[in-house]
């Protein structure tokens, strides 16, 4: 075949650098040309070159004038002007009971089940409700009355269980929400509603978009950092997972750093024996330089978290073991804690770190504690799971208040949903079972932003409806955010073409009746 | 000169016709009716008659048609300069709003009599009621020549004046069916800081029982009815002198006993009983609300009385609002660079540069001393919290924080200070919030703090002043002291 001098590009053999290019070009194209990297990324180059091309000049102009954080492909919290007004939180603890606290056993109290005992729940009551696969089945629906009795507490006279002694000795501190209700029945479902605003994965859970809009307070600790405690066999664990605490789609920086609940709290955190702290340094520099070349290339900001985590675990080497060294501590906080708080692990020991971050600055902790999922014997779990936290909440919001962290410290109680008034399987005078409830359940805050001792919302006689003031999951959070200075309609994310934000597309409306 | 046109304007609207000699004298007649009206129909406090108020309650409603046509009469001069039908019609409009001005007027004075309201804003209403009435009379005496030669300032002005009058007294009227606050209760703060609108009404001491907790409860459920504005039986509850001295029908607070307080037996009557107090289907008041107004008359219903025994109420002082800060936006540069070089970085609180900055040591703790607190004194006039927590300050740092005067809070716990020189930090008039947890601050040397008086909250945990006890400790919170 005869070829015209100029047409190169049919040659059968020439290879691309043979081409009459630029060799600045032709450097880029090695540099980017593995097959696998070529069919990943012509679609987003298209995209980008369609982008370009619509934008024009000014777009070009504008990243080669702006700062380098606008310039960065992740906008940074600076761009977006946060917090929107002066917060009246600085930071958040959230204590997730996951599982589902059954919330007529211990502060939604409903006198007037004792003399249903046994009756089925009206139909009307229960409307159309759907059902989990573990009670649809039921022929009878009977109703089981909290196995505890109640009294009242405080100025504020707020019921509470017996099995919450601690609880009750701070409801004059707490805002106690009986009308939380969510649209989910099953754990995994509910807790990512709760956690991210959406009931899928993939979405940025509240400490991520915290952790993104308002930064970091101390350099030398994570932002958002995550505790779980460690399991208690006999209780009914939901598993939780990273999914929980993932950053979506924002950047991996944003995602919450998990404490390991025993043993080292980071996992290799501890510099090997024979490599000193300078080595550490020099290998962290070089790896670093590496990281930027292939930032460089391929341009994802992924490499650029990277990066980030890499400096933080380096700066993590230094702060966390003082962070967890309680050795110091004064006998105080032990007389408040308890002997648990001792222990790694433990529920309390997860509090006592919660106010130690509190006070180095981390903007977000979430203390996770699995075993509330009380299908059956509930008179047999809840004392153990009440046990286990009762005091250990009422030592942090204690502690919190006497060491003046209250003051701009939001402090959340809350599950992923309630449980039924109505015994799953067997229903004696001894013991019952409760299913998933989504219709309603109640949660505390306490701290920055909200007003304390208060009840808000109201639930009919089983606890099964809202009768006043709903607080759905989307307005919780709204809540919570405006507690930390954001207006929730206003923080939102660019993320496959929609203004992505936490409450989601659902209006949602912050709950004025719970602030200070 | 001047003298000769205005004796001609006047030369001009003086009556020349018959029909226009009829027309002054029946406008001069109803002014003078107008006037006198007041003093021959006293409004008195007391009720009169029900079908009066049947009658005069079409008043807020029948109010609207005057001013629609009153706006409109300008509106009409003015494009009648385009098309002249529209200024014809601008006479007969005129006309309509005398008329319908005068029916309103009738009927508000029904209402007023005989529902026996009386007070400033009532009185106000009425006269802004009259003077709007003859100056729309007195406009359409001025009209008719004007528009012939289509020239003089006498009937532009005499407009001018009526739409003010309107204006003045419409406000009147909308305080007296919303209340004085209703139209400044959302206005942004900048502007009622300028606005004139800040008419807080003294609740005496302050301090007291009284003026904590019962002032309030009337505050926000009787003075709309009983008040300066409207005195609904001759009853004031804005203030502690007015309460004691009762209505027309006498005391309705008698000190001791809360039986046979009328007061108190108005408001807890059933509320669908006749004489139940709010009235008018407001929202009755809460039983905790009734109980400390029981409880206060009972022992004495004293002005000045911090305390009553057995009631304890919650204590959540309102805080202050925080003043605003000037714009740092200038020295963002500079902040920028003293977080590089210093480690310890200004936060700001919010995206409003008017929120102030946040000195915050968390990350550098232990390389922060009193000398790098020196180095932000330049940013003092912006920081309004400065935590230095657990940082290597010391006593010394006072001399430094002096100079901090929009501080609101200070964060000191962990360090090294004793309190020495605490006298020093007199000049932060905002300070609301001193943490001095875990430090070795004694109870006397907090003794300069009892001067700061917006000092709020002060945390002494762990200290020799409030040593760490087994147990739980509770909360450092300074009492009212």
């Amino acid at each position: 075949m005869k070829q015209h001098p100029l047409c190169t590009d049919c040659e059968q053999n020439a290879g691309i650098l043979d081409l009459p290019v630029p060799a600045g070009l032709k450097q880029e194209w090695v540099a980017l040309e593995t097959r696998r990297r070529f069919l990943g990324r012509s679609g987003k180059v298209l995209g980008w070159a369609a982008m370009a091309s619509l934008l024009g000049e000014a777009a070009l102009r504008g990243a080669a004038s702006g700062d380098a954080k606008s310039s960065a492909i992740m906008p940074g919290a600076d761009s977006m002007k946060l917090p929107h007004f002066a917060p009246k939180a600085k930071r958040a603890i959230y204590l997730f009971m996951s599982g589902g606290p059954p919330q007529m056993d211990l502060l939604d109290y409903k006198p007037n089940l004792a003399e249903l005992f046994n009756k089925d729940i009206p139909d009307s009551v229960r409307g159309s409700q759907q059902l989990t696969g573990m009670t649809a089945g039921q022929a009878h629906f009977p109703i089981a009355p909290s196995h505890w009795g109640f009294k009242r507490y405080g100025q504020s006279e707020t019921w509470v269980s017996d099995l919450l002694p601690y609880t009750a000795r701070m409801v004059d501190e707490l805002t106690i929400i009986k009308s939380t209700n969510t649209d989910a029945i099953n754990h995994e479902p509910a807790i990512m509603l709760m956690n991210t605003g959406n009931m899928n994965a993939g979405k940025p859970c509240l400490g991520s978009w915290l952790s993104y809009g308002l930064g970091s307070m101390n350099d030398n600790l994570p932002t958002f950092i995550v505790l779980q405690t460690k399991v208690n066999a006999k209780e009914n664990n939901q598993p939780v997972s990273s999914r929980l605490w993932s950053s979506g789609f924002l950047s991996s920086e944003y995602a919450g750093i998990g404490l390991r609940s025993g043993g080292d709290p980071v996992l290799y955190l501890a510099d090997p024996d024979g490599v000193d702290r300078e080595v550490r340094r020099k290998m962290l520099d070089a790896v670093e330089q590496i990281n930027q070349q292939t930032a460089e290339e391929i341009g994802d900001p992924e490499t650029n978290a990277r990066i980030a985590q890499y400096e933080m675990a380096y700066r993590m080497q230094a702060s966390v073991p003082e962070l967890v060294d309680l050795s110091k501590e004064p006998h105080s906080t032990w007389d408040l804690y308890g002997p648990d708080a001792k222990l790694p692990g433990t529920f309390a020991y997860n509090c006592l770190l919660a106010r130690r971050m509190a006070e180095r600055g981390v903007r977000f902790t979430q203390v996770y504690k699995r075993g509330w999922d009380v299908h059956d014997n509930v008179t047999g779990m809840l004392p153990v799971l009440c046990s286990e936290t009762d005091r250990a909440c009422y030592a942090l919001v204690t502690d919190l208040k006497r060491r003046g962290l209250l003051d701009d410290t939001l402090v959340i109680w809350a599950g992923e949903f309630g449980r039924t008034v109505y015994s799953q399987g067997g229903l004696t005078a001894e013991n019952y079972g409760r299913d998933h409830h989504p219709r309603c359940f109640t949660t505390w805050m306490t701290g920055g932003g909200v007003r304390p001792g208060i009840t808000y919302g109201e639930t009919d006689d089983y606890s099964y409806n809202v009768l006043k003031d709903p607080v759905h999951v989307r307005d919780f959070n709204a809540t919570i955010l405006h507690c930390l200075g954001i207006d929730h309609n206003k923080f939102t994310y660019k993320f496959q073409g929609l203004d992505q934000k936490l409450t989601g597309p659902t209006p949602a409306s912050v709950v004025n009746g719970i602030l200070a | 000169m001047e003298l000769k046109s205005a004796g001609r304007v006047i030369g001009r609207i003086l009556p020349t016709s018959a029909s226009t000699r009829a027309l002054w004298i029946s406008v001069v007649a109803a002014s003078a009716a107008l006037l006198l009206l007041p003093d021959m129909v006293r409004l008195d406090g007391t009720k009169h008659a029900d079908w009066l108020q049947f009658v005069g309650r079409f008043h807020p409603l029948a109010v609207h048609i005057p001013i629609g046509l009153i706006v409109l009469v300008p509106v009409l001069e003015i494009a009648g300069k385009f098309r002249p039908a529209l200024r014809e019609a601008a006479s007969f409009v005129l006309g309509l709003a005398v008329a319908a001005c005068l029916g309103t007027l009738v009927l508000g004075y029904l209402l007023a009599y005989g529902s026996g309201d009386t007070g400033v804003t009532v009185t106000r209403h009425m006269w802004g009621g009259i003077a709007l009435a003859i100056g729309l009379m007195l406009c359409l005496l001025a009209r008719s020549p004007w528009s012939g030669a289509a020239n003089g300032y006498l009937y532009p002005v005499l407009l001018a004046c009526v739409l003010f009058a309107l204006v003045w007294t419409a406000h009147q009227g909308g305080t007296l069916t919303h209340g004085s606050a209703y139209l400044t209760e959302y206005m942004p703060a900048p502007l009622k800081r300028v606005s004139l609108f800040n008419n807080a009404v003294a609740a005496g001491d302050a301090n007291s029982f009284y003026g904590r907790q019962i002032h309030p409860i009337f505050d926000a459920n009787c003075v709309a009815c009983h008040g300066a504005s409207k005195m609904q039986g001759g009853l004031r509850l804005d203030s502690y002198e007015l309460l004691m001295k009762g209505g027309k029908d006498g005391r309705v607070v008698i000190p001791g006993n809360a039986q046979g307080s009328v007061l108190l037996e108005r408001v807890t009557l059933p509320p669908d009983n006749k004489h139940f107090m709010p009235a008018e289907g407001r929202p009755p008041l809460k039983p905790d609300e009734t109980a400390r107004i029981r409880a206060w008359i009972e022992q004495g219903a004293s002005p000045a009385s911090r305390t009553v025994a057995g009631v304890v109420v919650e204590e959540r002082p309102k805080e202050a609002p925080t003043e605003p800060v000037g714009d740092y936006s200038a020295l963002m540069p500079e902040i920028h660079q003293m977080a590089q070089a210093q480690g310890a970085k200004l936060l700001a609180v919010s995206a409003k540069p008017s929120d102030g900055l946040i000195l915050t040591t968390v990350d550098v703790a232990s390389n922060f001393g009193d000398a790098q607190l020196a180095q932000f004194q330049k940013f003092a006039p912006y920081i309004v919290e400065a935590d230095l927590a657990r940082t290597s300050v010391t006593d010394a740092s006072f001399e430094t924080l002096s100079k901090f005067t929009h501080l609101c809070a200070l964060h000191l716990e962990g360090t090294a200070v004793t309190g020495r020189g605490f006298a020093k930090l007199a000049p932060l008039s905002r300070l609301t919030y001193l943490n001095l947890s875990e430090t070795k601050v004694d109870s006397a040397a907090i003794v300069p703090l009892a001067s700061m008086t917006n000092l709020r909250h002060l945390y002494l945990f762990d200290t020799p002043a409030q040593p760490a006890t087994a147990g739980d400790t509770h909360t450092d919170e300074r009492s009212a002291q």
